[in-house]
């Protein structure tokens, strides 16, 4: 491993040069991007033969595919021939695949249909291994489709590890046990490093200040769920309790720099409304009352899979990372639907997802000048070091899933985004 | 429709861009009649805010926390805050169907967005529907078609 890397990373803090350094990002791209699980999407996106979306894996464009056998195929957005862009929209229904400038065609598993005058070629040129290419690991755990480069990667699932816990409560939540992806996307970006979108997903130090525009004079901020009468307390007043609340929040650290933050203190007793009753009663209907209160009862504020994709419990939605350069990154952010919920649920999910994780909603906006602000002012020579060490050294081993346990406001959930990146920058490339 | 009846609607469209310009939020949301809807589709030919996720879509309440936000002194996303310049243009008044009393107005609409070196432009076609109310209007429903609506955005912290 270049010495070099192995230096970025010390106990409680990071070297600014990650955010940086235009070679650092190239190398993250090979190794991490290029050798991790990486979130590409979900069933729901592509339901019948035919169905495609487009995305990235880094910087690679990708196609998700079904198939005619009704397989999920995750190949490279690349002819075969010249390299073009085959699949030019983001997301379509096609027969076959088609590359704009010569004609090659391609079955929706990748494979070669046929080229346009194929006598031409050589007799040693084996046009029918000319494909698009399949991405050499496809796998799915509850609908979420991932995609990795290694062939030699581990499985998904123990890839996945507890946060498995975060994906099973969100589909739990579902009558029907599935998620859908289908209530459109927000897509924002920003002029910094995509690291700074990912430590922001497990940070809850920032939100009192950072959102502090969000919340009202007793410290509460706007509703952000169906059936909530109003928002978490998120500024601490004068009383002592809501203080040890917000503080005591759990974090939980996981291999390869997985991680989430524990469950906003919102009280779920009281949380009604006309169609929030209605979508539990058709949860209980299928869980019965108890699990029902259970699954309710969401354990995990958000849970970050390494490197790429994070999803929220509170108001819920999926978010995938796209780092773009060293200082440029674009972020989509998918509404989380319930399949079997009454529609106005979802709805209100759609609803309120418009104002909290959106390019213009009430609360993403104030982390994304955070974002800018960090990305510029980092250059600054006053230190060359970045600082994740809140409770260092405080955690404990997690009794409940594994891994590492320590509060929601230390930094331990951050500073295992970069064990993560540690392990994935290490060694030597493949 | 008579020629001073268009021109008291375009005179009300550039009223509330100049609201708009002069960051008086309180005074836009006042435009809006107490149903009233904001909608900024984030995908062109966008049918329904319910089904699908906007840039914008807010009823007064959510308005009214936007607002409030806006006016609060630690929005860091507004310090400083953005300078904005609407243009409002090629103004139609659609032809009344039936007995409604709202009246359907169409224009093109850009809006400059500068903020700490960085200047934006946002145009696409609005559609305003129009509640007579005394000797002026309210604001029924205002839909903002940006023709970026589905690019990806740096935070857009003040309504289009």
């Amino acid at each position: 491993m270049s010495n070099y890397l192995t230096k970025m990373i010390e106990p409680g803090r990071v070297h600014r040069d990650i955010y940086l350094d235009p070679e650092i990002f190239e190398i993250e791209m090979d190794r991490i991007f290029g050798r991790a699980w990486i979130f590409v999407g979900h069933d729901s996106q592509t339901p019948h033969a035919g169905d495609f979306i487009t995305t990235s894996i880094g910087r690679q464009p990708v196609v998700m595919s079904r198939h005619t056998d009704g397989e999920i195929h995750v190949l490279f957005n690349r002819c075969g021939h010249r390299g073009a862009i085959v699949c030019n929209e983001a997301k379509g229904n096609a027969r076959k695949f088609q590359c704009l400038y010569h004609g090659w065609t391609y079955n929706t598993d990748g494979t070669l249909r046929g080229v346009p005058l194929p006598e031409g070629y050589p007799e040693d040129f084996e046009v029918g291994k000319a494909g698009m290419g399949s991405l050499p690991r496809v796998d799915s755990y509850r609908g979420f489709v991932f995609a990795c480069l290694n062939p030699d990667v581990e499985d998904l699932e123990s890839h996945l590890g507890p946060t498995k816990a975060c994906i099973d409560n969100l589909c739990d939540r579902a009558p029907d046990g599935e998620i859908m992806l289908t209530g459109g996307v927000h897509r924002y970006r920003f002029d910094g490093n995509w690291k700074l979108q990912l430590e922001n997903t497990l940070d809850s130090y920032h939100v009192p200040f950072a959102h502090e525009s969000t919340v009202d004079r007793s410290g509460k901020q706007f509703s952000r769920r169906e059936g909530d009468a109003e928002g978490a307390q998120v500024v601490s007043g004068e009383e002592e309790e809501t203080h040890h609340t917000w503080k005591e929040r759990g974090a939980w650290a996981f291999d390869h720099g997985h991680g989430f933050t524990g469950n906003t203190a919102l009280d779920e007793k009281t949380r009604s409304s006309p169609v929030y009753d209605e979508y539990k009663a058709a949860l209980e209907a299928r869980l019965g009352a108890q699990q029902a209160e259970e699954v309710l009862t969401p354990f995990f504020h958000n849970a970050l899979i390494y490197p790429n994709m994070s999803f929220m419990g509170l108001n819920m939605h999926i978010r995938v990372i796209k780092p773009v350069a060293v200082d440029r990154t674009e972020v989509n952010v998918y509404p989380v639907l319930l399949k079997g919920a009454p529609h106005a649920m979802n709805q209100s999910t759609i609803r309120l997802l418009n104002v909290t994780h959106a390019a213009a909603s009430f609360v993403q906006t104030d982390d994304l000048e955070a974002f800018a602000r960090c990305q510029s002012g980092v250059v600054g020579d006053s230190s060359k070091w970045v600082y994740f060490n809140r409770g260092l050294g405080e955690h404990t081993e997690a009794q409940n899933w594994g891994g590492r346990e320590g509060k929601s406001t230390q930094e331990l959930v951050l500073r295992n985004q970069y064990d993560g990146w540690l392990e994935y920058m290490g060694g030597a490339a493949t | 429709m008579t020629i001073v009846d268009h021109r008291k609607i375009e005179l009300f469209l550039i009223h509330e861009a100049r609201l708009l310009d002069e960051r008086r939020f309180d005074d836009w949301m006042e435009l809006f009649t107490e149903d009233g809807i904001y909608w900024v589709p984030a995908r062109p030919g966008q049918e329904s805010p319910d089904d699908e996720s906007s840039l914008f879509y807010d009823d007064r309440r959510l308005m009214k926390t936007r607002i409030a936000r806006l006016n609060h002194p630690d929005m860091h996303s507004q310090n400083p805050p953005s300078r904005c310049c609407h243009l409002v243009s090629n103004v139609l008044v659609e032809p009344a169907v039936g007995g409604e009393a709202e009246i359907l107005v169409t224009s093109n609409a850009i809006m400059v967005e500068y903020r700490r070196d960085d200047q934006r432009i946002f145009a696409g076609k609005n559609t305003h529907k129009l509640a007579p109310s005394g000797a002026t209007f309210q604001i029924a429903s205002k839909k903002v078609e940006l023709i970026n609506c589905d690019a990806a955005f740096a935070g857009l912290a003040v309504p289009i």
